[in-house]
């Protein structure tokens, strides 16, 4: 290495402290103000329809911001506009995997996936399919006996108390999802920027390691 | 400012990433060895500048801090960003890594015009001329940014007017108060340590 070299001992912190002091100011700030920039779609099936919330990750809600609905197959089902507090909700057309896609303006996008598991029995929805009945009952007679009037009794006895439990469910799971909304939104940790920083500073080591060997 | 993953098509991706591909070639080509820890330093403040959010104004906007990337680093900082906006992407989910290029290019390019349209003003002995050099300097980077950011949305099928007003508005804050960094950093650097103001690229 050249003797007149600048890398001499205390150039390091002869030059940089202001940018040093600088980078301190700005950690500081965003140690109060640790809001993350992008949007975030939360979606969750509740009785008979789908309920969609969308927020920018510093809590502002997206409102009348547009949301599009596709089935498994990339067909487009239905769309429509947030409300002004992010929200928009849908009873889904056919039972079916449905990828939600937010669309919030200048680039800002989510999608969030409700398989199709998750969404509210045929009964409730569109017509019901034929071969769920058979199903239920063939549960109740395992050895296969046509469906006596009991049978036919037990399941709809049993169709109303599947109804009753979901929405108390619902009721008792509500705090819990509004909850992990909540979890969701915090956004980024103290964690994650000290090791964004501790990456870029690692970066620099390796250059100034390899620039330091070929000097020699 | 960050563009999200799935919005753009593939043509326009593949457009950013060459030009950033180019343009980090020619960066750290230029890039004086002497510095990286300058580089670096700015890097991290580039990194943690989008977690500043910026309350005023429609939508949800955060500093940038590209125009005072682009008048302290010149050309190293398009390898600068595209660290930085990596970390964003792997950390905090901004943007996205296939939309990294377009991105990368949409924020550095402003930086390098900036570079060569201020970095001279700003050097100069008459204050005035040099803080509003500064201030300007600030402004623009983030202006062009969004116009980079609506050039790219207008291949998604929106007309280019309409977009570009949307985001120049809404980062209309934003610009502001980074003219008032940008002016607030580069006094303060004229004053106590003016050499850091002189970007030298590697003379080779």
């Amino acid at each position: 290495m050249p003797k007149d070299s600048p890398l001499k001992k205390g150039w390091l912190s002869r030059a940089t402290w202001p940018s040093v002091i600088f980078l301190m100011l700005v950690i500081f700030v965003s140690a109060s103000y640790t809001f993350a920039h992008r949007v975030v779609l939360f979606a969750y099936v509740e009785g008979d329809k789908v309920f969609t919330e969308s927020y920018f990750s510093d809590g502002k809600r997206c409102h009348n911001s547009r949301i599009e609905v596709f089935d498994s197959f990339g067909k487009k089902l239905l769309e429509g506009k947030t409300n002004k507090d992010g929200e928009f909700s849908f009873k889904p057309p056919k039972r079916t995997d449905l990828k939600i896609v937010l669309t919030a303006g200048m680039g800002h996008r989510d999608e969030y996936t409700i398989p199709a598991g998750e969404l509210p029995g045929e009964g409730n929805i569109g017509k019901p399919d034929p071969r769920q009945p058979e199903k239920m009952v063939s549960l109740k007679e395992p050895n296969g006996e046509k469906p006596t009037p009991t049978s036919q009794f037990n399941r709809v006895e049993i169709e109303q108390i599947r109804l009753v439990v979901e929405e108390a469910l619902d009721e008792k799971l509500k705090p819990i999802m509004r909850l992990l909304v909540k979890r969701q939104n915090e956004g980024v940790s103290f964690i994650q920027v000290m090791g964004g920083i501790g990456f870029i500073f690692g970066i620099m080591g390796i250059i100034l390691y390899f620039r330091s060997r070929r000097g020699k | 400012m960050h563009i999200s993953e799935g919005v753009l098509s593939a043509p326009v991706l593949v457009t950013g990433a060459a030009l950033t591909a180019a343009g980090c070639g020619f960066g750290l080509k230029k890039l004086d060895y002497d510095r990286v820890p300058q580089v670096a330093i700015l890097t991290s403040a580039f990194f943690v500048a989008s977690l500043i959010h910026v309350p005023i104004g429609p939508s949800s906007v955060h500093l940038v801090l590209n125009g005072l990337m682009g008048l302290l680093l010149g050309w190293s900082a398009f390898p600068a960003i595209l660290i930085a906006l990596f970390l964003q992407a792997l950390l905090f989910q901004f943007g996205g890594i296939t939309t990294l290029g377009v991105n990368a290019f949409n924020m550095a390019f402003p930086a390098i015009i900036c570079f060569y349209l201020f970095a001279y003003a700003v050097k100069v002995r008459n204050n005035l001329i040099s803080m509003g050099a500064a201030f300007v300097c600030g402004f623009l980077g983030i202006l062009l940014a969004s116009l980079m950011v609506a050039i790219c949305l207008v291949f998604t099928g929106n007309p280019f007017i309409g977009i570009a007003k949307l985001v120049v508005i809404a980062h209309l804050p934003v610009m502001i108060i980074e003219g008032l960094i940008t002016l607030f950093s580069a006094g303060f650097l004229k004053k106590l340590k003016p050499e850091l103001l002189e970007v030298v690229h590697a003379k080779r």
